[in-house]
């Protein structure tokens, strides 16, 4: 027996065509993105991206009504978004539209977008607005550069975070080592503190996600070299950059567990909140972990040593975080009165408390938190003395990221297992970085 | 000209069934020598694999269950504050009431819809069969990761973001495929004399296989449901980037948010993972046994 499906072809095809040219129609059409967008009423409903969406949930709320409170005809819509995932969220909504108004931007990645066009610069509106005069020029030089437009800067500073060297302030005690404030003394605690038979360590190493921006970290700060452009050739490679990272690396399995070839910092905090390790590098915003794993007194954070006793101290900048305008916003006016809102003294201040890192607002810098908090305290001295040498990273380099993470970890790992030299690993980075800044130049 | 295979089309079409026939002999041979085998030999392979599987697991319930700060070995004294925190403080409750909407919805869909695609697939011959099946297969390679901007685009315009629907569609769109591919194997394998000895009794081609086929497709709609459930459950990248909206959001968008940039609540993070894998694991606990015979029953049969 054999049957034949009775069906009208002419009218399944007609369907089927005209789903297609829909769905081409829906798909052809405004993006909404890079529009000029409004500066609107100053009224209504704004949406805001948080960009450490979850973490910082509950201190932005505060924020948030505090200044519905103060602004009534203004909503605030908070949306979180996972710090891992961020860049990729916003290249999404920059690419197919719907980017929010204000948007949490940090200078790891601000150059991406705005060589995209999505942000709207923000100099002239802190200029004529209550934030003149208000915000750290150290953030606020971190923020032009990041940006790589010249004077021109596309978010408002809100917190800096800063290179930190915790440590167990019980195990040093009963080992009877020195606090780490020289190089010297960081390297013979972290011997001092290992006893690799007890699992005992003196030290936790980053190797896998995140490795080099650490140990540019630790390279710059034992070195002392205070810029990372020599003219047109980084300084990656310079000799003492080199020693320095040989004898950071030379910690790996002789100071520090085997298993630290793949901590990101994530399961590094976690070993070090959980065993016996004696020192952790890693910045302000672990205080809190810390703080929760020991208890009050029992961890202290100091800045990086200086390169030799006596001298300015060499600090690497680390991404400041701000709060980006969106040009697509329909709606600046209220926008901006949120940003405003958000980086002024009491806010500012409230988050990063929260926080525990640095506030942009210099009003800020005196509130009694930061006494209490010593390893804040101490950061924000170190980046306000005056001879202290900030290193800029090259966060304008579009391919930064992709150079300092995708490409070199794997290489950093392979320096760890002692499958390249130091040389070799250094040389390699400064070839792509050298490279990455010739195109970044000629696209200028 | 598309056309409904006979039984004796269908016999020159179908593939050899893969399920070897083991003679009784040698069938008794086999338990004779798995009898003879020390337990110790079968059951200690067997409970250290178990362990190397479990440690993780334990690991996440002894973050979840004991006190912050504490690095006891064993989860004394319990404590569900970490429960109670991502549970009401970092919505977990809405976000897994999403999940399961965003699951079963996709599962229903899915399930629905590879059934009929898969229908097709077994019992009928159309001219460009082998291209569509090609294709099918082909469309697997394709990473959901390069379709984002245009699917965006697509549920931009038709208002469909920050709506869950976004979600259902696009992941039933990207599990369809292997679905209909695994349903249509194990249609080709109920003999169509079946059904034609219901056409024979008076049912339509609907009746017939309702009545007929679909009580035999239970193990592989069990193995398809299941797997469009999982799959959409777990999956991140299309709750993140269709949904803006924390009450929207879905577990594993939601379990994403509890890592910060410079600091982890690991207690948080393994309640979360806890919450996260008690629906997979009881899923998996309910239909391993269909689950199993559907994957023997050629399940993967083109």
């Amino acid at each position: 027996m054999k049957l034949t499906i009775h069906r009208n072809r002419r009218g399944a095809a007609a369907v089927a065509l005209t789903a297609v040219l829909a769905l081409t129609a829906t798909a052809c059409g405004d993006d909404g993105s890079g529009g000029s967008g409004d500066e609107g009423s100053g009224k209504g409903e704004i949406t805001f991206w948080d960009n450490n969406g979850g973490v910082r949930t509950p201190v932005w709320e505060k924020i948030i009504a505090e200044f519905e409170k103060k602004n009534p005809d203004i909503d605030v819509k908070y949306v979180p978004i996972p710090i891992t995932d961020v860049q990729s969220k916003y290249d999404t909504a920059i690419a197919g539209g719907g980017l929010p108004d204000v948007g949490g931007v940090g200078t790891a990645y601000l150059a991406n977008m705005v060589a995209q066009d999505a942000l709207e610069p923000v100099g002239d509106r802190i200029e004529s607005g209550a934030l003149k005069g208000k915000l750290s020029e150290q953030m606020a030089e971190s923020v032009r550069s990041a940006a790589g437009r010249g004077d021109e800067m596309y978010s408002v500073p809100t917190s800096a975070n800063q290179g930190t060297l915790w440590y167990r302030t019980e195990l040093f005690e009963a080992a009877g080592a020195e606090p780490p404030t020289t190089w010297d003394g960081f390297y013979a605690a972290a011997d001092k503190l290992t006893d690799a038979k007890k699992n005992k360590f003196g030290f936790t190493i980053r190797g896998g996600a995140g490795s080099v921006a650490q140990a540019l970290d630790m390279m710059y700060a034992q070195s002392g070299v205070d810029t990372f452009w020599n003219g047109d050739k980084t300084t990656v490679n310079d000799p003492k950059n080199v020693a320095a990272l040989e004898k950071y690396v030379g910690l790996y399995k002789k100071a520090t567990p085997e298993a630290d070839l793949n901590n990101d910092f994530a399961k590094m905090v976690a070993q070090f909140g959980q065993g016996e390790i004696g020192m952790l590098q890693h910045n302000l915003g672990s205080y809190t972990d810390h703080v929760k794993a020991f208890g009050e007194g029992k961890v202290e954070g100091i800045p990086l040593p200086p390169s030799a006793e006596g001298s300015p101290r060499t600090i690497v900048s680390n991404p400041v975080d701000g709060l980006g305008l969106f040009k697509s916003s329909k709606n600046k006016t209220a926008a901006w009165k949120f940003i405003e809102f958000a980086a002024s003294h009491e806010m500012n201040s409230l988050w990063n408390q929260e926080a525990g890192s640095i506030p942009a607002n210099t009003d800020a810098s005196g509130d009694a938190w930061i006494s209490e908090v010593k390893p804040v305290k101490a950061a924000m001295e170190s980046l306000n003395d005056p001879g202290t040498k900030v290193v800029q990273l090259p966060y304008y380099l579009p391919d930064w990221n992709n150079i300092s993470k995708a490409d070199s970890e794997p290489d950093f790992q392979k320096l760890l297992l002692g499958e390249i030299t130091a040389k070799q690993f250094a040389d390699g980075l400064a070839e792509k970085l050298n490279e990455a800044q010739a195109e970044w130049k000629q696209q200028q | 000209m598309t056309a409904a295979l006979t039984e004796t089309d269908a016999r020159r079409t179908a593939p050899p069934s893969d399920t070897p026939v083991i003679p009784p002999k040698r069938r008794r041979r086999r338990q004779r020598a798995f009898d003879e085998v020390p337990r110790w030999q079968i059951y200690l392979p067997l409970g250290l694999y178990l362990l190397f599987t479990l440690v993780p697991f334990y690991w996440m319930l002894l973050f979840a269950l004991r006190p912050a700060g504490s690095t006891s070995l064993v989860p004394w004294p319990i404590t569900f504050e970490h429960f109670e925190k991502v549970w009401n403080e970092r919505s977990f409750g809405v976000f897994f009431q999403n999940s399961m909407l965003v699951g079963v919805a996709t599962l229903v869909t899915t399930t629905l819809i590879a059934l009929a695609g898969g229908y097709a697939l077994a019992r009928f011959q159309f001219r460009v069969k082998n291209a569509f099946m090609l294709a099918l297969l082909c469309s697997q390679f394709i990473p959901g990761a390069l379709m984002l901007v245009p699917l965006f685009e697509i549920f931009r315009n038709l208002s469909m973001i920050n709506s869950l629907g976004s979600v259902i569609i696009a992941e039933t769109v990207f599990q369809l495929p292997l679905s209909m591919i695994l349903i249509s194997g194990f249609i080709k394998n109920v003999p169509v004399s079946l059904e034609e000895a219901a056409w024979v009794d008076g049912c339509s081609r609907l009746r017939a296989f309702r009545a007929v086929v679909l009580p035999l497709l239970r193990p592989g709609l069990i193995a398809v449901g299941s797997f469009a459930f999982v799959h959409s459950w777990n999956h991140f990248l299309f709750a993140l980037m269709f949904l803006s909206e924390q009450d929207k959001q879905t577990i594993p968008v939601g379990l994403n948010t509890l890592i910060g940039a410079d600091s982890v609540d690991l207690g948080a993070l393994a309640a979360g993972g806890v919450i996260a894998a008690v629906p997979v694991v009881i899923v998996f606990a309910f239909i391993q046994k269909w689950l199993i015979t559907g994957f023997s029953a050629g399940a993967v049969k083109g």
